[in-house]
């Protein structure tokens, strides 16, 4: 199944592979004539010492045009099918990488990063390894083994015949090493993993083991996986002895014996030509390295099928992303939001919103406010269209939030994350991401709009300072402000804000809130807020608990119920009291 | 070759399976060369008609004697060189996670796991090709070689070996070079499939970010290109790697075809038989291989070079923190003074602490606040010994803590470090990290201790539970209670909480506090936190800014001082309101 499946991925290049087949034939061709000629030399010409110049030069040219064929047929068959290889892995990984690309949030949230990474990245490259290694080798091997047979049956037929029952005790010696290697491939590697594992994690957890004195069991756990690894090693390395180069050497030594014995009883009988012994004995040469190369890479196929069976797992994943429906184009004009009795359960058991009716009016700002799992976030993850719901709706300007185009929506509404995420490039390349159509002009324009211009202009090399991974030469407000000039350059309608908790430098921390401030001017604004200044300003304010709404109101009504928000309003009088 | 002389410690060690292995090679060589013998002298006797049954099988036995000889041979010299390569791996191992072990945290700072892990497998790959492989290819080439080439001259022509020979030094020559240039080629292949890895890595991370601005399809097409190099750099190794078997084929196909021609003139002159020409031609395969590795020894050799120094300078390393000689032996114990006059980091030019005079009697607890950065963690680490100080010192019981062994010194001390890290394993094995032997009892009492007991009941399979990637995902405040209660088995001296509170809720941040007080009265305890309702019970509390202690006293002195903690702890008190908002409604 899964080989079929790989096969399948070749198809597009067909022609080439053919060619590069077609190649190789030619190659191992011309190497085996080579002491086919031979022999018919040394027997019709050499023997009866029929030598004359022009057989002479017509030989010495096969001897030397011959093998110089084979070369270059093979160095471009070889070539090929590398060539081959590649694209077909290349193929593999954008098919993986792009199924990825347009699965939705749901999928992300059950899978580990770590795992999904290894899948794009590492295991594409296993298969790779069985298209180079184990697939073009085999071929490759393959038809030199039958070459070399037709070789032999060109010489001497009834030998050639005989020689045949090499192939079985060649496929039993296969299957006996592949049986016993397999499993002790499997203790090794898994060893290795363990002893990777435990060393890595020591590494990092390295203050706590020294910190407990824990340095020497460690330690001992350590050497005892690497004792393991060592035995199944060993017994790794008899296993090769007995059953592979050793073995095949032994059988090649057995052929010997028998052509000398076939042709030396022959010849009690008859007059044997020497240039067929020596043809022979040639060819028996060249037999026993593909069958060599052909063991040694057994054991890495089934490590690919492995792989290759974990990557179709994720190229058959259908969890997508929520889908537009519907074929109209509507646009946000004015951005108004409404929920109307939104359910929503992530796992379809425990429901994390329940019932959420809201409207937010063009312009105004939402605030929300509950604790860690009060479904804040939920409300956000649907308003961005991330997830699929199922209960109540979601409109914008009064249309389903379902019939937008994806585009519309991520243009239009701008998220600002808590953790604002950077990606590796330069600070224009983080804020223009891919679009094309943002000038450096518009970059500008929207740093400065959220006073991110000062910082920059300070930079070494200002909008092209590069950025690292996770963007770690910046301080976390700097982050914040370049991930909002990020949202800002779109200009969008709505602002989905996932307010910082981080505690960031005075300075920044007043650009944030400048910053924040401009870009909520005119704009319907979903908070998740954590500061009360935020809270305060909100047209209105809704306090979750456990996936409801529990209270509602404006910084007005929410003073006057005397309730939390009055506590709240206290304590912040008293903080001012004491700043005085 | 050089790496072979630095090695030679370890082949002393072995010597044995050297020897044997070596020797071994020497007498497979002499054995495989008998073989060509007995084909020339049927061939021969064929060819004059002189062949007898008795010959036929004397040589047949021969031969048959020959190959199972060398069958098992051939594997006692793989178990001899490859088994002591395979030790040499295992012992390098073993020595570098030694070595890890007794480094100090600032070493892991400077490297980076990644690296390290790469020297720890890579590299010690590397080296064990280096005595494997490696002293294989060089005995192989040597001795066989030479056992072949000799043979070649006694027992056949030594005109007729010189001219076959002459292409082969040229083999030797091309796939060493080839190798050099497939090497680097490869490396560069390596570092854009690592630049793909990253990529992938960054757009799994970056997925909300990606889908919130619609990023897929450009995000496809970045990635898409990145492919192409990669397609790109491995048809570049390809190129190289197609070239090994066409110069291999070129100059055995040369070093064939003058065999032949200078064979046919020794023929036909007579000073030749085909027996011999057979023989020779047999001889000539069996060079190939030898040649080949010659080529590939240098390879082989030259990564082994590189690896082995980095592995070695790795060994090398001194630790920065170590006993002093004649350091005491007791575990420390008593009053905790620090006199820190300035503690600048090794490199930093910064001081991160400076002025931190503070005494702490037997039995007390120390809090320690402040914005991030201000140095509390720094303080904590010092008593630790994580870093040592140098003006100044820090004292236990009058004595330097520099004057303990760092053995009694931990034992001392039970920490609960900020970035609260678990291992891969029980949550019972976690717990009882520090004190293998513990019961599960007084497993069970500490893990109730740091409120963490329901929890890990709450579990499918309970204190049995393994923790981590391939187990349950903890939450963050689950991760430090668990920390909390592996420091609590200790039952130490001197107690550690190092901002370890931070992701447990108020509630429970309480009851582990109110546990502690109970658990470890007599006993010292230092708490650094950013809530301030951790250290509010304590004995003494120091505010920390920019290293410098700012201000300090009890909960109720700095509350009156109306300074920074009394500021952070109002806002800090509406905030906690602001968070726990419904739950405060729906009471």
């Amino acid at each position: 199944m899964v080989t079929k499946r790989l096969i399948s991925y070749l198809k597009p290049y067909q022609k080439k592979f053919w060619f590069a087949f077609f190649l190789l034939v030619l190659s191992t061709a011309a190497e085996i004539a080579v002491p086919v000629i031979a022999s018919h030399y040394i027997d019709h010409y050499l023997t009866p010492r029929l030598l004359d110049w022009s057989s002479i030069i017509l030989f010495s040219a096969l001897f030397v045009g011959l093998p110089l064929l084979g070369a270059i047929c093979f160095y471009y068959q070889y070539l090929a099918f590398q060539t081959i290889a590649q694209w077909v892995i290349k193929n593999i990984r954008v098919d993986v990488f792009s199924r990825v690309q347009h699965l939705g949030l749901s999928f992300f949230d059950r899978h580990a990063d770590g795992s999904l990474v290894s899948r794009i990245t590492n295991d594409t490259e296993a298969i790779k390894e069985l298209y180079i290694n184990v697939l073009s080798s085999f071929m490759q091997n393959i038809v030199i083994i039958i070459g070399v047979y037709i070789g032999m049956f060109i010489l001497e037929p009834t030998l050639a015949v005989v020689s045949l029952i090499l192939l079985p005790a060649v496929v039993l010696l296969m299957h006996g090493y592949r049986k016993r290697s397999s499993k002790v491939y499997h203790v090794i590697r898994s060893k290795l993993s363990q002893m990777n594992a435990k060393l890595n994690e020591s590494i990092q957890g390295m203050n706590v083991i020294q910190a407990m004195r824990q340095e020497k069991r460690l330690h001992d756990a350590f050497s005892k996986i690497n004792q393991d690894h060592y035995i199944a090693y060993m017994k790794n390395i008899k296993l090769f002895g007995l059953l592979l180069r050793p073995a095949t050497q032994l059988l090649s030594v057995f052929m010997t014996i028998l052509v000398l014995n076939y042709f030396g009883i022959m010849s009690f009988s008859t007059a044997i030509p020497l240039g067929i012994l020596y043809g022979f004995i040639d060819l028996l040469g060249r037999l026993f390295e593909p069958i060599n190369q052909m063991m040694m890479r057994l054991s890495q196929f089934q490590q690919a099928v492995v792989s290759a069976e974990r990557v179709f797992t994720l190229l058959d994943q259908t969890e997508y992303a929520p889908a537009q429906q519907g074929n109209e184009n509507p646009q946000i004009t004015q951005g108004r939001i409404e929920f109307k009795d939104v359910t929503f359960s992530y796992d379809r058991k425990t429901d994390v919103l329940k019932n959420i009716s809201f409207v937010a009016e063009p312009g105004q700002m939402v605030a929300l406010v509950g604790h860690t799992g009060s479904g804040k976030s939920s409300i956000v993850n649907l308003l961005m269209h991330f997830y699929p719901f199922q209960q109540g709706s979601i409109s914008i300007d009064g249309i389903p939030l379902q019939s937008f185009r994806n585009e519309v929506l991520r243009t239009k509404i701008g998220l600002v994350l808590q953790d604002p995420f950077l990606f590796v490039g330069d600070i224009t390349s983080n804020i223009r991401l891919h679009d094309a159509e943002i000038t450096d002009e518009k970059v500008k324009e929207a740093a400065q709009f959220v006073q991110a211009h000062s910082f920059i202009e300070k930079l070494d090399q200002k909008y092209h300072e590069p950025v690292g991974e996770r963007g770690a030469t910046f301080s976390s407000g700097q982050r914040q402000l370049i991930s909002f000039a990020r949202t800002m350059v779109h200009d969008p309608k709505i602002l989905v804000l996932d307010e910082a908790t981080a505690s960031v430098d005075t300075e920044t921390e007043e650009a944030i809130q400048v910053a924040l401030e401009k870009m909520r001017a005119g704009r319907t604004t979903i908070a998740i807020a954590h500061r009360l200044s935020t809270i305060k300003e909100a047209d209105l304010i809704l306090v979750l608990h456990k996936g409801e709404i529990v209270e509602k109101g404006t910084h007005q009504t929410l003073l006057e119920k005397e309730g939390l928000y009055h506590k709240m309003y206290l304590l912040q009088q008293g903080m001012v009291e004491i700043a005085n | 070759m050089s790496v072979l002389k630095d090695l030679m410690w370890f082949f002393k060690s072995e010597k044995k399976s050297y020897f044997v292995g070596i020797f071994i090679l020497l007498l497979i060589g002499c054995l495989q060369v008998i073989l060509p013998y007995a084909v020339r002298i049927i061939a021969d006797g064929i060819k004059a008609g002189t062949l007898t049954r008795e010959v036929l099988m004397m040589w047949s036995v021969i031969a048959l004697g020959i190959g199972i000889t060398t069958y098992f041979l051939g594997y006692i010299w793989r178990v001899m060189l490859f088994g002591a390569a395979n030790r040499l791996g295992r012992l390098l191992r073993n020595r570098l996670y030694q070595q890890f072990s007794s480094m100090s945290p600032q070493f892991f700072h400077k490297k980076r796991t990644g690296d390290l892990m790469a020297h720890a497998t890579n590299d010690i790959r590397a080296i064990e090709m280096t005595a494997g492989e490696g002293v294989l290819t060089l005995a192989d080439s040597i001795i066989k070689g030479s056992v072949v080439i000799i043979a070649m001259v006694i027992l056949v022509d030594w005109k007729l070996t010189l001219v076959a020979l002459i292409p082969m030094p040229f083999m030797a020559y091309a796939t060493s070079k080839l190798g050099t240039v497939l090497h680097k080629r490869f490396h560069k292949a390596q570092a854009a499939f690592s630049d793909t890895n990253d990529k992938v890595q960054e757009n799994i991370s970056g997925v909300r970010v990606i889908k919130a601005f619609g990023q897929e399809d450009a995000e496809k097409k970045d990635f898409d290109h990145l492919l192409d190099d990669v397609v790109d750099k491995n048809i570049a190794v390809a190129r190289v790697d197609s070239m090994f078997d066409p110069v291999i084929t070129m100059v055995v196909g040369l070093s064939y075809f003058f065999t032949l021609a200078y064979g046919s003139y020794g023929i036909i002159n007579g000073t030749l038989t085909i027996g011999e020409l057979i023989q020779f031609t047999m001889y000539l395969g069996f060079l190939i291989w030898p040649l080949l590795a010659f080529g590939w020894l240098f390879n082989i050799v030259e990564r082994g070079r590189a690896s082995y120094d980095r592995v070695n300078s790795l060994l090398q390393t001194k630790p920065d923190i170590a006993d002093q000689s004649g350091a005491r032996d007791e575990v420390p114990s008593g009053d905790l003074v620090y006199q820190i006059e300035k503690y600048v980091y090794p490199k930093g030019n910064v001081p991160v602490l400076s002025h931190v005079d503070f005494k702490l009697k037997r039995g007390e607890t120390l809090g320690i606040v402040g914005k991030t950065g201000s140095g509390k963690s720094t303080l904590l680490r010092l008593l630790l010994r994580e870093f040592d100080v140098a003006e100044k010192e820090i004292l236990i019981g009058g004595k330097s803590i520099q004057s303990f062994r760092l053995e009694s010194l931990r034992k001392a001390i039970g920490y609960v470090p900020q970035d609260h890290f678990l291992f891969s394993t029980t949550v019972a094995e976690n717990i009882a990290f520090g004190k293998p032997d513990a019961t599960q009892a007084e497993i069970d009492r500490v893990a109730k201790l740091a409120c963490i007991h329901e929890d890990i009941l709450s579990f499918e399979s309970g204190y049995e539970t393994i923790v981590g990637e391939r187990g349950v995902t903890l939450s963050g405040g689950q991760k430090q209670r668990i920390s909390i209660a592996r420091a609590l088995l200790l039952n130490p001296e001197i107690l550690i909480l190092d901002d370890s509170l931070s992701a447990v809720d108020a509630k429970t941040e309480h009851s582990i506090l109110d546990a502690l007080r109970k658990e470890r009265a007599g006993k010292t305890t230092m708490i650094s936190a950013h809530r301030l309702s951790a250290v509010e019970q304590a004995t003494n509390i120091i505010v920390l800014n920019d290293g410098k202690v700012i201000e300090q006293g009890s909960h109720r002195e700095l509350m009156e001082q109306k300074g920074w903690y009394r500021m952070t702890y109002d806002q800090q008190q509406l905030e906690s309101v602001v968070m726990e908002g419904g739950g405060a409604i729906g009471n």
